[in-house]
Parts: structure tokens; sequence; C-alpha cells
């Protein structure tokens, strides 16, 4: 039996999708079975993220309603054998189409076959959030150091506290710009850690090749160098139960005098 | 009629702080109207003096004391400057335990929630912006209040807000209201310890927390001790 974890923000463009296609990929890449699944019904975009939008040929209400079986909907994500697959979401109806008992029939289904089903929620507190919810057994909010995101996260963990069934919210904190936050332009990590007062699953830090591997279909996650990429692979294994140290936020790798200089100016 | 003398039914009598009139607790209120009317008429008075009603075990409706006090101010030398009884309906007896008591709250009320209570509330955790504590009695913060506070919302002026950080961005009390804008430097100053009640000038203020016994000595609950 696999664990269900929905990807949620409140705040939309804070990087619901690109996370979830980060993490799934990330959990893929370590070994695991990983579904994703798209819930915004209307606003599809995971299957752009991950390169497969020309392969879909059911979507998520075509499995709700009986047109088609779980198994034929789901894409599979041919870079990563039979580790990873989509289910992508309606691009022609909306997010009433799918009620929140569809959802966690599906989810519980689909954990019978995954090691992690991730869902993608869509931003808002209606239905579409109620149905991405509905199933889940954990939850991850995703928020920027902006303080409209990080008023709408709190929001969001208000809603998912009161949910039952579904462990205490993580949080991963998306985009960080270094410079922004030492120079108390942005908010920073401990600032928002501590108004929201819950754990910490991550940061990421924000890097250009995010948007350019979007773009291609090809999450980030794969280049191991890039900064962005660490942050998610970081997460990938803390969500499988490891524990890894929070990521420097140095923007560069500094040599033996840098180090040094470091050392001395603390 | 009757041969023994009359039992009185007003007595007046002299005090440091003005008359008192103690009134019967056992006659009609109809026979009491009409002694009230007699003794305040017979008062031959110069200048202004305040007089204290004391009902005794006798309950009065707000009408009945609203007519009780406008006999006596009929007078131009008097003026009630307080009505007491030594009873109380059961209803507002209910009403003031349920507000004399506490409720706690442990956990943080985040956007978009609220958290209400009859009496006073203790919150063990903080209140983040657009959150929202309303209580009809006091609310105390052990945590940051930076969200909206609303005490005394029956409508009791005396009602305190205390946080351990005082941060808000609206604070209530009764029917008050005040934002916390950046013109109120006392706030962005320290906001560590702080309470908020209604000054004198009826807006409301902000002060350290530790002024709160000097501004509400009545908020003390507490007996015994050394």
């Amino acid at each position: 039996m696999g664990e269900a974890i929905v990807v949620t923000s409140g705040k939309g463009g804070v990087g619901k999708t690109t996370t979830t296609a980060n993490l799934g990929t990330a959990l893929a890449l370590q070994g695991k079975k990983v579904c994703l699944i798209d819930t915004d019904i209307g606003l599809r975009n995971l299957d752009v993220v991950l390169g497969l939008e020309n392969r879909i040929i059911y979507d998520l209400v075509d499995v709700v309603e009986g047109r088609c079986r779980v198994n034929q909907a789901l894409v599979k994500d041919k870079r990563f054998d039979d580790r990873l697959f989509l289910l992508p979401a309606a691009q022609t109806t909306d997010k009433l189409a799918v009620s929140p008992e569809q959802m966690k029939e599906l989810v519980t289904e689909l954990k019978r076959e995954y090691d992690f089903v991730l869902i993608d929620c869509p931003a808002g507190i209606e239905q579409g959030y109620k149905n991405a919810v509905a199933g889940a057994d954990r939850a991850i909010v995703v928020t920027t150091p902006e303080i409209s995101a990080v008023r709408d996260a709190d929001r969001i963990i208000g809603l998912l506290e009161q949910e039952e069934g579904i462990e205490p919210p993580k949080l991963i904190i998306n985009r960080i710009r270094r410079h922004l936050m030492d120079t108390g332009e942005a908010l920073d990590v401990n600032d928002i850690t501590t108004h929201l007062s819950i754990d910490l699953l991550g940061i990421v830090m924000d890097d250009e090749n995010v948007i350019s591997s979007s773009n291609k279909g090809e999450p980030v996650v794969m280049d191991p160098s890039n900064r962005a990429a660490i942050g998610y692979r970081n997460i990938a294994r803390r969500i499988l139960g490891e524990s890894v140290p929070l990521m420097s936020m140095d923007d560069k790798q500094k040599g033996f005098f840098g180090k040094l200089k470091s050392l001395f100016s603390k | 009629m009757t041969q023994m003398t009359k039992k009185q039914l007003v007595m007046i009598k002299g005090t440091k702080s003005g008359l008192v009139l103690r009134l019967d607790d056992q006659c009609s209120y109809a026979e009491l109207l009409g002694e009230m009317g007699q003794k305040v008429g017979e008062e031959a008075l110069e200048g202004m003096a305040e007089v204290q009603l004391h009902l005794g075990n006798r309950y009065c409706t707000d009408d009945q004391v609203k007519e009780l006090i406008g006999i006596v101010q009929e007078s131009p030398h008097l003026r009630v400057s307080k009505v007491q009884s030594d009873v109380i309906r059961m209803e507002e007896c209910n009403r003031r335990i349920i507000e004399s008591q506490s409720e706690t709250y442990v956990g943080i009320i985040r956007s978009g929630q609220i958290v209400k209570a009859d009496g006073d509330l203790v919150i063990i955790g903080d209140i983040n912006p657009n959150g929202k504590a309303i209580a009809n009695g006091n609310i105390f913060v052990l945590g940051r209040l930076k969200g909206i506070a609303h005490a005394g919302a029956g409508g009791n002026h005396d009602a305190v807000i205390a946080a351990s950080w005082l941060e808000a961005t609206h604070l209530m009390i009764a029917d008050k209201i005040e934002t916390m804008t950046d013109e109120l430097t006392v706030l962005s100053e320290s906001p560590e310890m702080e309470c908020a009640y209604i000054h004198q000038n009826g807006f409301i203020a902000i002060d350290r927390l530790q002024e709160l016994r000097n501004l509400r000595p009545n908020l003390s609950t507490f007996k015994g001790g050394s």
C-alpha cells in the first residue's frame, strides 16, 4: 500500500505543478513507483511540464465517469521504465465534474499499485482543492518568500489541519533568492517557518533552468548539478525518511580561501 | 385606619457621600411609589444632593427603576447617583457566570479561522493575520497576536486584550474598533507584553501589560494568598 501526498498552496503560481513534477521524478529516480494526478481540471499543465502532453488519450474525468479503466488513462513516462505515470486532468470540463468521494476511491485504488501517489492541487480553496485533498494521507504546502503566498499558505494549513485522516502538513519554500533574503527584502526561511509553525520539508532555490526545462518538458531535477534540482532531490529523500541537512543557500561553491574566510567571519 | 403607627416604607439616611434612600422590600410597589412621592416632596433642601437608592430584596425591572429615579429627581435638589439591589434575575446571574468563565484554546488561529468564547478567552499560540478571536470577556494571548481580536463583544467596555506580542491588524473592544496602522508608533516600537483597553477618552489605547492592575483593578479574581 503506497502513500498519497497532496501538493497544495492556496495561491496560484508558487510552483505546485513544478514541485509535483520534480518530486515525482526525483522519487522515480530513487527507484520508487510513482503516479502523479493532475486535479486542476480545466487548466491542466502537469502533462506539459513532464513533456507528456501529446500522449494523453483519456483523462481523470473519463476514469471517474467510467468511460475507461484507470490503467488506460495513465500516461507512462518512458524515461523511467515503469516507474513514473501521470493521470492527466480533463481540459474540456470544470472542477465540478469530480466529487471528493470519487477522488478518494480513485486514489485508494492507485495506492495499491504505486509507492507514491502525488496529487497536484489547483489554486484556491474551492471544489478543486477539496477533490485534491480528499484521498491524501500527507500534505505538502508550497510557498514562496512573499507575504501574499505566506498568507494563503497559512489559510490552507488551517484548512488542512481540520481535515480528517491527513497528517500535519509540511512546508516547502520555493523560489528562494539568496540576495533578496540577505538584504531583508524577502522574508527569510526562519521568518516563514516561525510564522506558519509547521515542519519545513525543504527549500528550493530560484533558478532560470526551472523555467527552460519546464518548457522542454524535462523536469529540472534530472540535472543533478542544478541547485534547484538538489533542493528537490533532498526533499524526495526526506519524504523517503532519510534525514538530509538543509542545503546551503550559497550561490556558488567557495574556494579554499573563501571557506577559510567565511570560517573567520562567523 | 390602623391603630399601630404605620411602618416607614422609605428610610432616609445621611452619609458622607450623600443621602441614602432605603426602600422597604415587603410592601407593594404602588404603596412604595406613593410614599416616595410624599417623602421627596417633604424634603426641604438647598443646593444639590446625591441620592443612592437601596432596593433591598425587591426586584425592579428597568422601567420601574427609571420610574423610581424619575420620582426622586422631580425634586430639583436631588440627583440619583446609584441604584443598588440585593437581587438579580436568574438570567443575568447565568450570563454573569458564563462571562466570568474562561475558555482556553491551544493552537494557532490561522487566516480565515474564527475562535469564539462566551466568557474570557485564553489563547496559547498565535493569532495569524486574518485569523480572529472573539470573546464576550477579555482576550489573553500567550503568543503573537498578529490578526484580529474582539474583546467584550457583548458590549462590555471594560474588557481588555492582552498579548505577549501585540502586533494585531485590528483591535476591537465592545463597539470600538482600531486599525493598527503604521501611524501608531507605540506598537512598532515594542510590541512585547502589551494590553489594549478603552481609555477614558473613548478610544482604544495600548499600554504595558504591567499597567493593567491599575487600569482594570476589578480584573483580578484572585482570592487569598499572602
